[in-house]
């Protein structure tokens, strides 16, 4: 027992600092590297509560798939270049601090109803183990009691993946017009050509010509390229 | 399954993570050693007899070179990038099983770190986490060509991992269990085919699942033909071009001990793993039967990379959905409805 208590709380703890990371971290790819620390956490819980399934399908799905995308996105796509990231509007800090109120009350209620009326839930250890383990509960449960809802969201899925698809492949649907032709090109902040600004040493702040107090992005233009397919084919040729 | 003192799973785990790192280091000899022969070559042969201690001579060459971290880097994701591909590839091996259980100084030892009940979900799992290595390292080193390199490992792993996963469902469905330890308990039993009976490894039951499985394992280990994220030619090796050293040796590590754990868990779940003839009584002649079973993978591995030119990128992503996920639904429909009937459940 005393090290399953020791173990709850060192993941427990870690958990908590890294969300706490991910909400005070700047750059946005921190942040997430933070909330994958604390999906991984949050299995390590799960493991510990004898729910194994779920702490992997956590870690394939969101960790493993939703995450990864995302940081696809982060890192795609300079932070830099988009000042509304670092000033939030007004209504988006409201639209915020609402959301994160209702999740709060809603987690605190269902946790609450439970710790108040005691009552175990009918999914006790022994009516698990009946069924052949945690996998095979919660599979029978999905297909059973649930069945409904997991067909809407295969549906919402599936017309969400229909979605990508249109908007990535436009030309092929005759949805040529008002179709952007740029792309984002890897805009790192310093991963661009520009000379660095070194910290010590005023004569190569100098020869770049730039003061070093100033911000990355300030005075850069967004980078677009043209999209390759704006190149002209040659008739009868293959493009290169 | 029997209980067993906390050290001696530790125990177990660390042995098993040293032979991995063994294994590491003479999978390069074996590579080298191998392609030489098919390109009509020598291999490494001046480093102790037959060239054998040419990996400790090229671990001590790794370790004694300069550490380079680029200016522009992100120090602290530069620096845990390369420590979580070694450390997901490592850790993927505690749920392989190398037989049941020894008797060994009076006690009963099981011959795995665990048993997760998910054990094989695990291993796809913790291979997910591995590609933040990689990609995390590509951004961190503030370099365009590493940083392509870690979009294009995303893309590919993400694709390849659904195809690895699909096409262990079948396995799923016939074994009734995603335990990795169970999986080969029902793979010692055998199927009676007419006058024939043959042990019931997945690989008869499972062909189609198998020849997937082999494809997706190289597109998620990112080995040749499917290495595109460090395609040396267009990348200039792609996520570790900014990499030197022990840095670079992490990811090393990494690459070749993934490759051996996923011989490993293919040969757990279509080779029987350690099952063979007399393996149920002598459990050092299963691991024997394991360590074969592997090298045929891992020989496979070579000989691709000696083979086949690297593909283009749209050609493997092409590849993955509009070849292997048609086919791996059709196989995990055609398996479910073979087993609905031969529990007589499907008319």
């Amino acid at each position: 027992m005393p090290w399953e208590t020791l173990i709850f709380f060192l993941v427990g703890a870690l958990a908590i600092l890294s969300a706490l990371g991910m909400v005070a971290m700047n750059n946005p790819v921190h942040s997430a590297i933070f909330l994958v620390i604390c999906f991984v956490q949050i299995a390590g819980i799960f493991v510990m509560l004898g729910a194994e399934y779920l702490a992997v399908i956590q870690i394939i799905v969101y960790t493993g798939a939703v995450m990864v995308l995302l940081l696809f996105v982060l890192m795609l796509v300079d932070m830099d270049d988009l000042p509304e990231f670092h000033t939030a509007e007004p209504l988006t800090r409201v639209i915020g601090t609402l959301l994160g109120v209702m999740l709060l009350i809603e987690v605190a209620i269902a946790i609450g109803t439970r710790t108040i009326s005691g009552a175990p839930g009918t999914d006790t250890p022994e009516a698990v183990a009946l069924v052949g383990g945690n996998t095979q509960a919660i599979g029978r449960v999905l297909y059973t009691k649930y069945l409904l809802p997991f067909e809407i969201i295969s549906m919402v899925l599936t017309v969400g993946v229909l979605g990508a698809i249109v908007l990535a492949l436009p030309e092929r649907l005759g949805l040529e017009a008002g179709r952007r032709r740029d792309t984002i090109s890897l805009g790192h902040p310093r991963g661009t050509d520009t000379v660095l600004p070194i910290e010590s040493g005023a004569e190569t702040a100098n020869l770049s010509g730039r003061s070093n107090a100033q911000p990355a992005g300030v005075g850069r233009t967004l980078i677009m390229a043209t999209d390759p397919d704006d190149q002209p084919v040659k008739v009868g040729g293959r493009r290169s | 399954m029997n209980d067993q003192p906390i050290w001696l799973t530790f125990l177990v785990a660390f042995i098993i993570m040293n032979v991995l790192l063994i294994g590491m280091a003479y999978m390069t000899y074996f590579e080298r050693k191998v392609l030489a022969a098919m390109q009509d070559r020598m291999g490494p042969t001046r480093t102790g007899p037959a060239g054998l201690l040419q990996p400790i001579a090229d671990g001590i060459k790794l370790l004694s070179k300069e550490d380079l971290i680029p200016r522009a880097a992100d120090k602290w994701v530069f620096f845990f990038a390369p420590l979580v591909v070694f450390v997901s590839a490592i850790v993927t091996a505690a749920v392989i099983p190398f037989g049941q259980t020894a008797h060994l100084f009076g006690r009963d030892v099981n011959l795995y770190a665990t048993d997760l009940n998910v054990g094989a979900l695990f291993v796809m799992a913790v291979s997910g986490i591995g590609v933040y290595g990689i990609i995390l390292g590509a951004w961190a080193s503030a370099n365009r060509f590493s940083l392509l390199g870690g979009l294009r490992a995303a893309a590919q792993v993400v694709s390849y991992e659904l195809i690895l996963g699909l096409s262990l469902a079948g396995i799923f469905l016939l074994a009734g269990s995603l335990s990795l330890r169970e999986i080969v308990l029902e793979q010692q039993q055998n199927l009676s085919i007419g006058p024939l009976e043959i042990k019931n490894w997945y690989i008869f039951s499972q062909p189609l699942a198998f020849v997937i499985f082999l494809i997706a394992a190289v597109a998620e280990t990112n080995r040749a033909p499917f290495d595109l994220p460090e395609a040396e030619t267009e990348l200039i090796s792609g996520f570790h071009t900014e990499y030197s050293a022990f840095r670079f040796s992490f990811y090393f590590l990494g690459e070749y001990i993934a490759m051996i754990v996923i011989s490993l868990f293919a040969s757990t779940l279509f080779l029987g793993g350690p099952s063979g003839p007399g393996s149920e009584s002598h459990w050092w002649l299963g691991i024997i039967y394991l360590f074969f079973k592997t090298i045929i993978f891992l020989f496979f591995y070579v000989w691709l990379r000696a083979t086949l030119p690297r593909f283009r990128y749209d050609q493997l992503m092409g590849i993955a959905w509009k070849v292997l996920f048609p086919l791996v639904l059709l196989n995990l429909v055609v398996t479910a409805a073979i087993r609905l009937a031969s529990d007589g459940k499907l008319f």
